[in-house]
């Protein structure tokens, strides 16, 4: 029997003590991961942004409007490949079949600044000359059991009454974060209507694309500087920092999350921490012993960290294992269909499973220093007189 | 029955396994309560917002003051019923403009988010009577002189007392004093002229809502009915206790389903902790649970011991949870307001409900997580555990 036998068969003793902890571990870095999913993927809008793709709005407010004039001025900026001007519809599903879904008055160009919204090429020709038209993201129109050629009534929270829109194309996702649950429709035909007098002939922001070689602050600097001295200025930004402004109040919160998904971890460390308390009080007397026989202290503190670490090693690779089977194969899908305007995309991260993993090995580490020292501190004659 | 003092100076005597465990459970007491006390916090602070005697007036179709827009001679239509109060400052009907802009947070991280700025008439103030100056002074009537909630004094750059801030180029709004509402969802704005901020972002002849103060709560139905009756006015009126509680509806329960989920899936760790400190319990005292059912306690004695045991760690956890959480209330938390998407600022509240949820939830953890241990050890056979 050899050292390595006996911190085996150590883990071994109280099988089902060893078991529940391995569990709370791997729990531990179930939900630390689930939660830390819930950050990363709500920002992933964000991260994912393409870097060659700006936003103009009004500097004030994204509430406000812009007069449609901006949108030739910042065609005409040379770097500029195409814009798209469009106007927040403010849609809503009259049968309330889904609870949520952007709908954009958007101008013709809207799907050549939105490459990674695939749409076939008649389908599109024919969307460009159809009044009333709509294009809408594959799950959407499955939701709404529509399909090219149909009839759909929607609603609007800003422009009053039924509108009645005819499906001529759906469009899917070239990237894992484009939203499946939106709706564009003509910009000239919402502006045409006389319920839409209020925003008569303005726009609520512009997408951009630039050409390579060209720097996104540069071209943000030119473009708010056309329009610094008129009425109405503007900032320009990128992409990523546009999306990001509409989650900024949620801010405060995903810093909570991130905080509570660490008070999971403590939960796990003092788990951790108890078990192999537990076990060295049973081993006093065989520390002893060991000591006895000529093992140094050194020894001792391998033994109870080796197993600490050990089982937070294992529980750890459980968990992981449980992240991929519950998120990344099981509920992620199902909130993908769900929830898709808040989560297009619901997948754990490798990067969020190796910290988890990571976090769990350290403190499992820090876990076990305390009874480690106590145990190798003991006198030799304490260790063996101790009967409890 | 064996004595419960038995249990206590069991769990007093293994007080490191006690504290690491009942340290775990206070953990998922202190989320649990916490998601309940940010829950309970949003609902003061937006429902009692709203008066039961006041009416809200939008157009029809829209659900927040945000996106809804009332002309003058709809105004007039307003306080033309008898069911007006008509003492009332502005004889019983404002109209008000609300719009969201994007500001840059104080502290330098360069985070921006949405402040809700409303600009009312000269007699909006005196309209809510809860609603007192705390610093500095009352903005003039007809300037561009504003006011900032207590909540969200000196949060964004440029608003706080002495500072200004621009809507548009050359207009700068005066924030000259601090206002209070009693903890309402008010104090999360920035209150000023309605002309001046109308002129300022060119809405010249609208306002977003109306506000009528009825002389009854009990004339609520009749003008509701009245007005909405009415074709040509296409308004809907809604009871402003009732718009408000809508509105956090929405906010506190996601912040409090969230954290009710988190902590649940908490409590699955926490289980298994207490669990293993049982399991422990039990194997040690394994030849003490031989001699009690020697001494004649029965089965079930032992059984109701064990679980009591856990219990009482349950409830050790509880407490130093319940007490621990009590330090949020010092803590403002921003959240996100769905209706307007702009930020409120709360303070966490707890109440008593909160509190004993939060204990039935340890006692809860201690007896699912001791109730398998409480069985083996009642199974213990008397000759065998003497007999080590």
């Amino acid at each position: 029997m050899n050292l390595a036998t006996y911190a085996r068969r150590n883990l071994f003793r109280r099988k089902g003590r060893t078991i529940l902890t391995v569990l709370a571990v791997a729990v531990a870095v179930l939900i630390f991961s689930a939660i830390r999913t819930v950050g990363v993927t709500f920002n992933a809008a964000a991260d994912d942004a393409l870097s060659d793709r700006l936003a103009t709005r009004h500097k004030v407010s994204i509430t406000m409007q812009l007069p449609r004039r901006y949108i030739d001025d910042i065609r005409a900026v040379p770097g500029i490949t195409s814009a798209t001007a469009s106007n927040w519809f403010g849609a809503k599903d009259p049968k309330e079949r889904v609870p949520f879904f952007a709908g954009f008055a958007a101008d013709d160009k809207w799907f050549e600044v939105f490459d990674d919204m695939k749409v076939d090429p008649a389908q599109l020709a024919e969307w460009k000359t159809t009044p009333n038209g709509v294009i809408l993201g594959d799950i959407l129109a499955k939701t709404f059991e529509v399909k090219p050629g149909d009839r759909l009534t929607i609603t609007s929270d800003i422009y009053p009454g039924d509108w009645e829109f005819k499906v001529i194309g759906i469009y899917t996702p070239l990237r894992r974060t484009v939203d499946r649950n939106s709706l564009v429709l003509h910009w000239e035909y919402l502006n045409n209507d006389p319920r839409a007098a209020l925003t008569k002939d303005q726009i609520g922001w512009v997408m951009t694309r630039i050409g390579g070689g060209v720097k996104s602050a540069d071209m943000s600097r030119t473009i708010d500087k056309i329009f610094d001295e008129r009425d109405d200025q503007t900032v320009t930004m990128s992409e990523r920092a546009f999306n990001l402004s509409f989650i900024g109040a949620f801010g405060a919160v995903l810093t909570a999350f991130d905080l509570v998904s660490i008070v999971i971890l403590l939960i796990m460390m003092l788990i951790l921490a108890n078990t192999i308390a537990m076990s060295v009080r049973e081993r006093t007397n065989e520390y002893g012993v060991l000591r006895a026989i000529g093992f140094a202290p050194r020894h001792i503190v391998a033994f109870v960290l080796g197993e600490s670490v050990l089982i937070a090693f294992v529980g750890g690779l459980v968990g992981v294992l449980l992240v991929q089977v519950l998120i990344n194969l099981g509920i992620g899908p199902f909130i993908e269909t769900n929830m898709a305007s808040m989560f297009p995309y619901f997948r754990t991260p490798p990067s969020v499973m190796l910290t988890a993993l990571g976090l769990a090995l350290g403190l499992g580490l820090l876990a076990g220093v305390i009874p480690a020292r106590g145990a190798s501190r003991l006198k030799v004659t304490d260790a063996l007189r101790r009967t409890d | 029955m064996v004595p419960i003092r038995y249990n206590i100076r069991s769990l007093l005597v293994r007080r490191v396994t006690t504290a690491a465990t009942a340290f775990g459970i206070a953990l998922v007491v202190f989320v649990f309560a916490a998601a309940g006390m940010l829950g309970e916090g949003v609902n003061r602070a937006l429902a009692s917002s709203g008066r039961t005697d006041t009416a809200i007036v939008l157009r029809k179709g829209s659900d927040a003051e945000l996106s809804s827009t009332l002309n003058g001679e709809q105004l007039n239509i307003l306080r033309g019923n008898s069911a007006v109060a008509t003492s009332a400052p502005e004889q019983g009907v404002i109209g008000e403009v609300v719009l969201v802009i994007t500001s840059e947070l104080a502290n330098g991280s360069g985070t921006i988010s949405n402040v809700l700025v409303r600009g009312m008439p000269p007699g909006g103030m005196k309209f809510r009577p809860e609603a007192v100056i705390v610093s500095g002074r009352a903005p003039n009537p007809g300037t561009n002189e504003v006011i900032v909630g207590r909540g969200i004094n000196g949060r964004f750059k440029g608003i706080s007392v002495g500072q200004s801030f621009d809507l548009r180029r050359n207009r700068p709004l005066n924030v000259v004093g601090v206002f209070s509402t009693g903890g309402t969802s008010y104090e999360s704005e920035v209150w000023g002229d309605v002309d001046a901020i109308r002129a300022a972002v060119g809405r010249q002849a609208t306002v977003s809502s109306a506000r009528v103060r009825l002389t009854s709560a009990s004339a609520f139905e009749s003008y509701r009915s009245a007005i909405e009756a009415d074709k040509r006015l296409n308004l809907k009126v809604m009871r402003e206790d009732e718009y408000f509680k809508k509105a956090s509806e929405q906010t506190a329960g996601f912040l409090a389903g969230m954290g009710f989920v988190i902590a649940v899936l908490f409590s699955f760790a926490a289980m298994i902790g207490a669990a293993i400190t049982m399991n422990g319990a039990v194997a040690n005292r394994t030849r003490e649970i031989g001699t009690l059912r020697a001494l004649g306690f029965s089965k079930i004695a032992i059984l109701t011991s064990f679980v009591l045991e856990a219990i009482f760690l349950g409830i050790i956890g509880g407490a130093i949870g319940v007490v621990f959480v009590q330090i949020l209330a010092l803590v403002s938390f921003p959240v996100m307001n769905f209706q307007t998407f702009s930020e409120i600022v709360i303070s966490f509240r707890a109440t008593p409900s909160i509190i004993a949820n939060a204990l039935i939830f340890s006692i809860v953890m201690g007896l699912v997580g001791g109730l398998f241990p409480a069985i083996r050890a009642s199974r213990v056979s008397p000759v065998e555990a003497m007999r080590g």
